[in-house]
């Protein structure tokens, strides 16, 4: 294992140094305990006294040591007071030296280096849950990984940048977060990462470079096939490439994200608000809709989020005119494009005064902010967007009343950790927005429920697998040949009239995927379940399915008799049953 | 010539002899067993340890390991010595120098077999 091998070198580094000293401390020991014991001392009762080995080593002891204990066990002739000063400082000085030795070789760099990585591969195998890896801990991986300690998902992490690692060490995670400073894309810090462990379930690239996170998505492909492969992306010919490593690929690119979200809120009212809540975004409500309004935006800035966002509000047939400092690009043909820097003299230009919303959507969110300004100027009316890039202008953007702030970075964080979490999601957003009659009020419903079951709780959005190792009840009964009820397993074990406060969304079981089930749906081993509901009814949910005697309860409203003596007298007493009534 | 393995194999065979002098003798006679040979072999014999330190090989590895065997039984030799004649005031007893040079017997077994494999692993690589 990569490990040993590096805890071998730490050694093999700590021996070779310490040899020299060592044999130097060796030598001045023995020379001087030696020299103490052939030195004739003081006379006692006419007998000239000696000092044993033993007595030698303990004055040598002392004296190397600065201690200085006096003279024993007799007082010292001179000529043994002159060696002890010749002893006292060699040997002092000698100590120096090892121990200097000791603090240099803790000061090496490569030594530190190998310590950090031998701690950080010891640390990764300490992981027994399924973990992964995140290359890169910058806005978004730190969004990502409060989420994954929220969700009790422990996380390895890789960043070149020794500041970002620092400040990671000092967050209280409330799972194990391995973390090593280092390229992520050099293979052997990948392994040291546990890429080839069982329980690494995915490689997250998501450093600051295009690039690295290409050469990280691939490595990790090659070096591990079955490994889950997510990375962030915004060039095209890059997306390219990643799509054909095979395997697990999922390109998460926050503008396309935000775009498909937008499209979905534009025809179903409730979407946006739902998503956000589920996202446990701060003022989110499900009271609360929003909708972008149809009519003519106004597109500022022609970047990446222009681009997508134009292309969906293109599909809905609204009007839009963009700003941007730069020409249009050759092969697309947009109706008005003003080219030039936003101002309040482009702004009139493309019609700020009738249009009704605008899109502030460039790189920088000082303009962004005074774009917004500008436009409420003309219009007080705009439905309004506004890109926010960096996270730390938070304050600025909350200030200012704007009907979305989309924040690529916690876009992306978010998009990663339910890909993560909660596979099923998208199967579910994908059947709610499918443009079929009824899905609407579907949506509606789920919205319903759950405004009625969570409320302004937190929302705890769970995947939960029915296999073995995670609900040990259930799969007894399966094995018994008994069925067990969906609307059984979602009602309250402490009593069993009321139903816990969740919504089920999704079931797959094999390979069929069963879209808000109901609840005479029997359980097989391994479905998976998406769920979501309040914190408590997640923690009663899991313990139903753990406890043969809850799930007895739940499914015969009756206890269960636990020990022996118990189901003995119930059996005395009551031939039939091994029931007891509460 | 390597320097190193001069001083190497100086060190190892100098421990060997040193113990086996010690080793020599009646075994319950302290007239026999001088403690400053005993001091002598112990420190040589660490001075040996020490310099296997580092020594990635296989071949290293198992000296390192021989050579302390041959310290902690010395050692334990030295320490019961020391009590005999410091602490508990017994003296050197025919009991106990027997059974201290005894344990230093088990040391030399210790340095024998570094000899051995010090000797063969130099006979291979002339070979």
């Amino acid at each position: 294992m990569a490990a040993s091998v590096d805890l071998s070198r730490v050694t093999f580094i700590v021996m070779r140094e310490m040899r020299g000293p060592l044999i130097a401390l060796l030598t001045v020991y023995s020379v001087s305990i030696l020299g103490m014991v052939f030195i004739p001392g003081i006379e006692v009762e006419g007998e000239i006294q000696y000092m044993s080995i033993f007595h030698a080593f303990y004055f040598m002891t002392y004296t190397a040591t600065t201690t200085g204990f006096g003279e024993i066990p007799v007082e010292f002739s001179n000529a043994q007071r002159f060696w002890a000063i010749i002893c006292l400082y060699v040997s002092v000085i000698t100590w120096l030296f090892a121990i200097g030795t000791i603090i240099r070789l803790f000061q090496n760099p490569f030594l530190v280096r190998a310590l950090s990585e031998w701690q950080f591969s010891r640390g990764v195998q300490r992981i027994d849950s399924p973990f992964v890896i995140v290359c890169g801990f910058g806005d978004t991986g730190s969004v990502l990984m409060r989420g994954l300690s929220d969700y009790g998902f422990p996380a390895v992490i890789i960043d070149s940048n020794e500041e970002r690692i620092k400040a990671l060490q000092l967050r209280n995670y409330k799972v194990a977060t391995p973390s090593f400073c280092g390229d992520a894309s050099v293979p052997k810090h990948l392994l040291e990462g546990g890429l080839r462990r069982s329980n690494c379930k995915a490689v997250i690239a998501i450093t600051n470079s295009e690039e690295v996170n290409l050469k990280i998505s691939a490595l990790a492909r090659l070096l591990n096939p079955d490994v889950g492969v997510i990375t962030m992306s915004k060039v095209e010919i890059f997306e390219e490439t990643l799509a054909t490593l095979g395997g697990e690929v999922h390109i998460v690119d926050p503008f396309k994200t935000f775009a498909k979200v937008l499209a979905a809120s534009m025809r179903n009212p409730g979407f946006y608000s739902f998503n956000n809540w589920l996202v446990r975004d701060k003022g989110a409500s499900l009271e609360r809709y929003i909708t972008p309004p149809i009519g003519t935006w106004v597109v500022c800035g022609y970047g990446r989020m222009g681009y997508e966002v134009n292309r969906v509000l293109g599909k809905y047939g609204i009007n839009t005119a963009v700003i941007d400092p730069h020409d249009s690009k050759e092969d697309e043909y947009i109706e008005r494009y003003i080219v030039g820097r936003t101002t309040s003299k482009t702004l009139s230009q493309a019609g700020i005064e009738n249009a009704v919303g605008i899109l502030s959507g460039t790189d920088d969110d000082g303009h962004n902010l005074g774009i917004l300004l500008n436009a409420r100027y003309f219009n007080q009316d705009l439905f309004t967007i506004v890109r926010q890039n960096r996270h730390e202008n938070e304050i600025a953007f909350k200030a200012t009343t704007v009907d979305m702030i989309m924040q690529p970075t916690l876009v992306a964080a978010r998009k990663i950790l339910f890909l993560l979490i909660a596979p099923l999601l998208k199967t579910f957003f994908r059947y709610l927005l499918e443009d079929k009659p009824g899905r609407q009020e579907i949506m509606e419903g789920v919205i319903h429920a759950l405004r009625q079951k969570v409320g302004n709780e937190e929302p705890h959005l769970v995947t939960i697998d029915f296999t073995r190792a995670k609900s040990k009840a259930v799969i007894q009964l399966l094995d018994e040949g008994k069925k067990v009820l969906l609307g059984e397993l979602i009602r309250d074990p402490r009593g069993r009239d009321v139903p816990l406060d969740l919504v089920v969304f999704v079931i797959k079981s094999g390979e069929q995927e069963i879209v808000i089930p109901s609840n005479s749906y029997e359980i097989q081993e391994n479905d998976q379940i998406l769920f979501c509901g309040t914190g408590l009814a997640h923690r009663l949910f899991n313990a139903t399915i753990n406890s043969e005697y809850k799930l007895f309860y739940i499914q015969h409203g009756v206890y269960k008799p636990r020990s022996h003596l118990t189901k003995w007298i119930i059996n005395k007493m009551n031939k039939d049953g091994e029931v007891t009534h509460h | 010539m390597n320097l190193e393995k001069v001083i190497f194999g100086f060190f190892v065979v100098l421990a060997l002899t040193l113990n086996f002098g010690f080793f020599l003798g009646e075994m319950d006679n302290p007239a026999h067993h001088n403690v400053l040979e005993l001091f002598a072999v112990i420190v040589v014999n660490l001075i040996a340890t020490v310099l296997k330190f580092g020594d990635r090989s296989q071949i290293g590895a198992v000296l390192l390991a021989t050579s302390l065997v041959a310290d902690l039984e010395l050692i334990a030799a030295a320490t019961y010595w020391t009590f005999a004649v410091h602490i508990t005031g017994t003296g050197l007893t025919p009991e106990i120098m027997s059974s201290i040079v005894s344990l230093t017997g088990g040391a030399l077994l210790a340095n024998v077999i570094s000899a051995i494999i010090l000797v063969s692993e130099t006979l291979f690589n002339r070979l």
